[in-house]
């Protein structure tokens, strides 16, 4: 028999209902929750009863509520825990400084403007993209208090890219610049408001290298320091007098740290453009004729060095307006280039099996690439074992390491496969040289992705970015191109996971 | 029927010009070599004008025995005439030059039938002349008074419009017209006999007489007249509107169509007549479908029976959600990157590693909300993960709004949601306890429950003195849960904290602001006067802060649509003399004429928008936003008007200071919400690239507007082509996140426009949730992007599934074949035109845009809603006999 003040409830929870449960009025709501921690297992402080609008509390006296049998409440709540904060606070972008957020971004520092010297910051970024190159500056001993203000200059340049690689935030330059002034003065030129004049990148190029060139220690490998041995080539060039054919050609050897890239009428691709440079010819005397004569000069690249620089040679003097102009000529520049056409014929012979075998390996690769498209149409799955294609591909790669020339394999800091891929372009924007703006883009190490640098603004950008670096408009026009030597290591087969 | 074939009558020239003119131009070839001289006539019309005109010597003659069956033979010979409807008929043609002789012997006839006899031809003889004399009227009432029709056709519409034309002279001197109420009376039953419903109503309008409608018309031509009574509405000033749809509701009524008369109460927004349509109904499924109507419309009303009671208070609108989802293919929760495709954006940050950025999050967070919003499910919030899941991946504030996001993606689900809720009203941090009592608002939003959980949850935090997020999350929720009840323990809670001047501004006006929002459109005299005090005492300082919208918003909104009844606030507001006072003032003009149309109001609007303030300046510049706004409000729902107004806009663009510059996109958005019009979309896409960023920042909002819950493809393309423009703009690129989830609003399957029941009627409470976070958006950089992002759930009041549900009897899904395609107007359009065009063929539940319509394509059932959207109760068509199979 039920107490006589008792009446019947239903309590809806969580989509359930619990029908015809007994209500104690004299009792405190406290009771009537312990009734529903049994049915529900919500713990009574984390219910939450709610009939008409108001809550029933624990010390509520239920007489007042004026309920009736039948009435409904509904409960809310939840057994179980509650939701806690993870221990490891989460740090968002916005908490960050620019440099952690760099760091976290994983994105290189950049060098801040001195006043016109993104001349030099973009090629000191350019030129990051040689490891062997960095790390020989790092064995440079020497110290800033030297006489020669060129081994000054190259013990701040090793200081500076210690300190990009280890900073946060843009990098000021000063020392570094101050001696670059002190070595080569034609940069230290200024305008006539005081303001340092602008600079030509490659004139800025050329000079570093070949300041590093007498500078650095021998490289650990060769017998020639880093400049000569990884970045320098050597031309076999030929000389014949057109006009005497009799005359005998006379063939000399001499070393080229770059190659130039001439822009004419018609030239629309790089390749063009630097056979255009290597056929030249010129006037000068002629010994067996007594005068001077036309004589046509062929250069060929008998070395070709792991890193190849690359002028576009856009600029040039216009005597009419007195500027050095520049031409906007549009001039493909490949991701991959083959370095093999320009090369003398001995060389030559050395790469076509390389070749060869890439060739092949393009081919398995795209009958690879097929079979997947393949497979995936017809929905088939991937199983574990090896597809013939993909053999094919190894196969093809070993082929290819295989075929590398040994005597060129020898010759440390060559390219021994003649095959290049793009690694850092330095560009222009503006009409003039002494006008405009350098930026340097780097490739991030084997990757696809790029950064630039607009002096300290660093950004990541895409392969697509990169190719409209060509020219035609008013966009950034490349003006160095840094191509360094393909690897054909076989890296470990990558097996699906 | 004697009377149609009778006359036609074109229209005549003025001066007495020869008659050959009437002459139809069109000869064939034979009969112009035939043709006589141009005045000759053929011999039969040359009889016909003799007997005529010796027909009227007669009358002049004293013999008064032969005048009677001499007008007799007139009479005849009018009646009897043929003509096409380029000619006047001969006999009319060769009595006009007697015309002048006839009206001479009418006067000095003396009074007996005969001379009524006349007075009747020549009633039908000055037809002829266009002049402003009105003899028609005239000589009509000195008349025989035989039956209106007795001349035909032509004749009583002639006659109505020399009515109207002397009404109108009697009104202006004031002179009694009860005689051409009399004759408008007799005039108005013909025409509705003779399909020209049109006319009967143009003619009562005109006289102000339109209730006599009621009485006069039939089972057949109801329907026609009360389209186009509705139809009229738009364009009548008041009380001329408030008439005609009470006229409307009284035919439907008097015909026993409930669900219509249901309709126009809700138009008239007439608490105690919806009340009445509801009691007198009594058919329990008609019953139940009045229900469902008023439930969208969320407008409750007192009945016992508990079916009904839960087709009030929307309590299956999850259920019926949730299974269209099924039926849709939708339940798959969606992540915010499904949303983004960032994969189609042109690719910019490869190979960077991911930092957690908090605006962005936050901006995931919303998307997520929106996405699945209703739905129950997701893929960041409702997780059982270890690690705390996304709320922690929020900042600080951002928490508040991730927490507030389940009540969103729990959205309507009062049983299941709030125990998933609960938890989080635990939790130690501030802005995720205040989130969660967000939540529990924002889920209750729409749909009404008997044990008020709500109010229960939240008037505890009302007073919670340590957190104000808290009591701001709290009188929020309140006001999003309870917007449109007029619930008055809700105003007992809420009062005191708006007039306690003691809290801060902040915590104030969001109080005002839920006061808005739950009395929307009540006028309730007490809130009015709070707020109105609270404005007097406040300090400037205070005013002026940016809360003081807010303030001035929920007056508005307690305001919206009563029109004429907010002049009493308006001269109060002017006492005001911060600026405040003048925003406010605007804020509530606005409100009371939102879809009204009304240009002389849309006049003002402009006009304060006229005036170049400038920013240095200490003069207040901020009511013109309201103003802009304003325009696109009481545009709202009349298509030429919005028209109009979208115009008004590119004006505004081109020569606005920046206050009214960035408040366009938000007008437009208004405008079109919902509703991805082509022009529009460019215009926003133009806006969107401004170089004033709060301009930019506005049109890409308002582009989400636009294409809130549409899927369009195209506001999806160019939303990723913003997310790439301003990828560096983290600012821009948030409020681009927070469009896409605006597109994708329910996967597609919502909408936010607050016109719905084929664009008929406007829902206050939806309008209120638009205006609140328009209103917001007038400070985007404060509010929005600030702390305040919260805001951007008000919209949940205008969120409703745009879908067509067909339910049987027992409330269970009723699949049927319908028609969905574009709606045509077919008011005072002829014969039965049909109401959609281009239709294709679903079976329900389906999905309807903006401008679509549907209808059922098989009698097998018939409908009981008159407007096919959202649940229609179906009845078994007792006639309904099916097709054979040949």
């Amino acid at each position: 028999m039920p107490p006589a003040n008792t009446i019947k409830v239903n309590v809806k929870w969580s989509g359930k209902k619990f029908d015809d449960l007994e209500l104690n009025l004299d009792e405190p709501g406290l009771v009537f929750k312990a009734q529903l921690f049994a049915l529900t297992g919500v713990e009574p402080d984390r219910q939450k009863i709610i009939a008409k609008g108001g809550m029933l509390k624990d010390d509520t006296d239920m007489n007042k509520l004026g309920l009736k049998n039948g009435h409904n409440f509904m409960m809310m709540g939840t057994a179980g825990e509650l939701p806690k904060a993870p221990e490891k606070k989460i740090l968002f972008a916005e908490d960050m400084t620019e440099a952690t957020l760099n760091k976290a971004m994983d994105i290189p520092v950049g060098l801040i403007n001195m006043g016109n010297t993104c001349y030099m910051n973009a090629t000191l970024q350019c030129l990051r993209v040689v490891p062997e190159l960095i790390q020989d500056l790092q064995k440079y001993s020497g110290g800033t208090d030297n006489l020669d203000s060129r081994s000054n200059m190259t013990a701040s340049l090793r200081d500076l890219y210690r300190q990009l690689n280890a900073s946060g935030h843009g990098v000021m330059p000063v020392q570094f610049l101050s001696y670059l002034r002190k070595a080569f003065p034609q940069f230290s030129q200024q305008g006539n408001d005081g303001v340092w004049a602008q600079q030509d990148a490659e004139e800025c190029w050329s000079q570093l290298i070949s300041a590093l060139k007498t500078k650095l220690p021998v490289h650990a490998e060769g017998q020639q320091n880093v400049i000569s041995q990884f970045m320098e080539g050597e031309f076999t060039t030929t000389l014949k007098c057109d006009e005497s054919p009799e005359e005998t050609a006379v063939v000399t050897k001499e070393k080229f740290a770059k190659l130039d890239c001439h822009i004419t009428i018609d030239v629309n691709y790089l390749h063009n453009g630097i056979l255009h440079s290597l056929d030249q010819k010129i006037e000068k005397n002629s010994e067996s004729l007594g005068r001077s004569a036309v004589y046509s000069k062929t250069q060929r690249v008998s070395r070709l060095p792991a890193y190849l620089t690359v002028n576009f040679v856009r600029f040039f003097w216009k005597e009419t307006e007195r500027v050095k102009a520049k031409i906007l000529r549009k001039v493909k520049f490949p991701f991959e280039l083959d370095a093999s056409q320009f090369c003398t014929p001995d060389l030559q012979a050395k790469l076509t099996n390389t070749k060869l075998k890439l060739r092949e390996l393009d081919n398995a690769e795209t009958a690879l690439k097929r079979r997947h498209r393949l497979d995936k149409e017809s929905g088939r799955m991937e199983t574990d074992e090896v597809s013939e294609e993909q053999k094919a591909v190894q196969a093809a790669q070993e082929a290819l390491e295989g075929s590398l020339d040994p005597e060129l394999v020898k010759d440390v800091g060559c390219n021994p496969s003649g095959q290049y891929e793009l690694a850092a372009v330095l560009t222009h924007i503006g009409r003039t040289a002494d006008s405009g703006h350098y930026i340097g883009w780097a490739r991030k190490g084997d990757t696809d992705d790029w950064y630039k640098y607009d002096d300290d603004k660093v950004s990541p950008v895409s392969k697509e970015d990169i190719m409209k670096l060509d020219g035609g408009g008013d966009f950034h026009v490349a003006y160095l191109a840094l191509y360094r030597s393909r690897s054909f290591k076989v890296k470990s087969v990558s097996k699906k996971d | 029927m004697v009377e149609k074939k009778a006359v036609a009558i074109p229209v005549p020239a003025a001066d007495n010009s020869p008659m050959e003119e009437d002459k139809p131009l069109k000869k064939t070839p034979k009969e112009l070599k035939d043709a006589p001289i141009k005045d000759e006539l053929s011999e039969e019309d040359q009889e016909l004008k003799t007997q005529l005109e010796m027909l009227i010597e007669r009358l002049k003659e004293s013999d008064a025995k032969l005048y009677n069956p001499t007008l007799e033979t007139l009479r005849t010979l009018i009646l009897t005439s043929t003509s096409s409807m380029t000619s006047v008929p001969k006999p009319l043609k060769f009595l006009r030059p007697l015309y002048p002789d006839m009206i001479t012997i009418h006067e000095s006839w003396p009074e007996n039938n005969d001379k009524k006899f006349l007075a009747d031809i020549l009633s039908i003889l000055s037809m002829t002349f266009d002049d402003d004399k009105l003899d028609t009227l005239k000589y009509r009432q000195l008349g025989s008074q035989n039956a209106i029709g007795s001349w035909g056709h032509e004749y009583v519409r002639h006659l109505s419009t020399e009515i109207g034309q002397e009404y109108e002279r009697r009104q202006e001197k004031e002179a009694d017209s009860q005689d051409l109420v009399k004759l408008a009376l007799e005039v108005a039953p013909f025409f509705l006999a003779h399909n020209a419903e049109a006319d009967a109503v143009d003619l009562l309008l005109q006289l102000d007489i339109v209730p006599k409608l009621v009485d006069f018309v039939d089972k057949n031509s109801y329907k026609r007249v009360c389209l186009y009574i509705a139809g009229c509405v738009n364009y009548l000033e008041s009380p001329d509107d408030a008439i005609c749809l009470r006229t409307a509701h009284d035919i439907y009524m008097k015909h026993g169509k409930f669900s219509e008369a249901l309709l126009i109460a809700i138009r008239m927004s007439d608490k105690a007549l919806i009340q009445t349509v509801f009691d007198s109904c009594q058919d329990p499924l008609l019953k139940k479908q009045l229900a469902f109507m008023l439930s969208r419309q969320q407008i409750s009303v007192e009945t016992e029976d508990e079916d009904l009671q839960n087709c009030l208070n929307n309590t299956h609108l999850t259920n019926h959600f949730i299974n269209l989802a099924r039926e849709l293919d939708l339940m798959e929760p969606k992540t915010p990157e499904d949303i983004y495709k960032t994969h189609l954006e042109h690719k910019r940050n490869t190979g960077v590693a991911q930092v957690d950025s908090a605006r962005q999050n936050l901006a995931s967070t919303f998307v997520n909300a929106f996405v699945n919003a209703g739905f129950g499910v997701d893929k960041l919030m409702l997780t059982e993960e270890d690690d705390g899941g996304w709320i922690f991946k929020n900042k600080d504030h951002g928490m508040m709004s991730a927490s507030a996001s389940l009540g969103m993606i729990l959205l309507w689900d009062v049983d299941m949601g709030l125990n998933q809720i609960d938890k989080y009203i635990y939790s130690d941090d501030e802005n995720i306890r205040a989130g969660a009592l967000l939540a529990v608002g924002i889920l209750n939003s729409g749909v009404r429950n008997l044990a008020d959980p709500a109010l229960a949850v939240l008037a505890e935090h009302l007073e919670d003195t340590k957190s104000l997020t808290n009591r701001v999350a709290a009188i929020q929720g309140l006001g999003l849960a309870y917007a449109g009840s007029a619930k008055e323990e809700l105003s007992e809670l809420l009062l005191p904290i708006v007039s306690n001047s003691d809290v801060p501004m902040e915590i104030s006006s969001f109080a005002a602001l839920a006061l808005g929002q739950i009395f929307v459109g009540t006028c309730d005299g007490e809130i009015t006067s709070t707020i109105l005090q609270t404005m007097l005492e406040r300090a400037d300082g205070q005013l002026g802060e940016t809360y003081g919208r807010f303030m001035g918003l929920g007056l508005g909104l307690l305001h919206l649509g009563t029109r004429g009844q907010c002049d009493v606030t308006l001269e109060t507001l002017k006492a005001i003399e911060h600026p405040i006072g003048k925003r406010t003032s605007v804020l509530v003009e606005i409100s009371a004429y939102a879809g009204t149309g009304d240009v002389l109001h849309i006049q003002r609007m402009l006009h304060y928008c006229n005036d170049h303030i400038d920013a240095d300046s200490d003069e207040d510049d901020q009511f013109q936003a309201y103003a802009v706004i304003g325009i696109a409000l009481i545009a709202l729902g009349e298509d030429i008007g919005a028209e109009m107004a979208l115009r008004s806009f590119t004006h505004l663009m081109h020569y606005g200071e920046p206050v009214i510059r960035r408040a366009v996109p938000l007008a437009i958005g208004l405008l079109c919400a919902s509703n991805p019009v082509l022009s529009v979309l460019d215009t926003l896409g133009k806006y969107s690239h401004d170089t004033d960023i709060e301009v930019a920042l506005n049109s890409i909002f308002a582009m989400g507007m636009v294409g809130a819950g549409t899927n369009n493809a195209r506001v999806a393309q160019m939303l990723r082509h913003l997310a790439s423009y301003y990828h560096k703009d983290a600012s821009c690129l948030f409020i681009v996140r927070i469009a896409q989830g605006l597109l994708h609003m329910g996967k597609g399957t919502l909408t936010i426009n607050p016109l719905n029941t084929d664009r008929q009627i406007m829902s206050p409470v939806a309008l209120a949730g638009l205006l609140t976070t328009l209103v917001a958006f007038t400070d985007v950089r404060t509010l929005i992007l600030g702390h305040h992002h919260y805001l951007l759930y008000s919209l949940v009041t205008a969120m409703y599934p745009r879908f067509l549900i067909t339910l049987n009897e027992e409330l269970e899904n009723e699949p049927v074949a319908v028609r969905v395609g574009q709606a045509v107007d077919v008011v005072g359009q002829a014969g039965r035109p049909k109401t959609i065009t281009g239709f294709q063929t679903h079976t329900t539940p389906v999905l309807l845009a903006y401008s679509e319509r549907a209808e059922l394509s098989t009698e097998e059932y018939l409908a009981q809603a008159p407007v096919l959207e959202g649940f229609v109760l179906l009845k078994k068509n007792p006639d309904y006999v099916e097709e054979t199979k040949a």
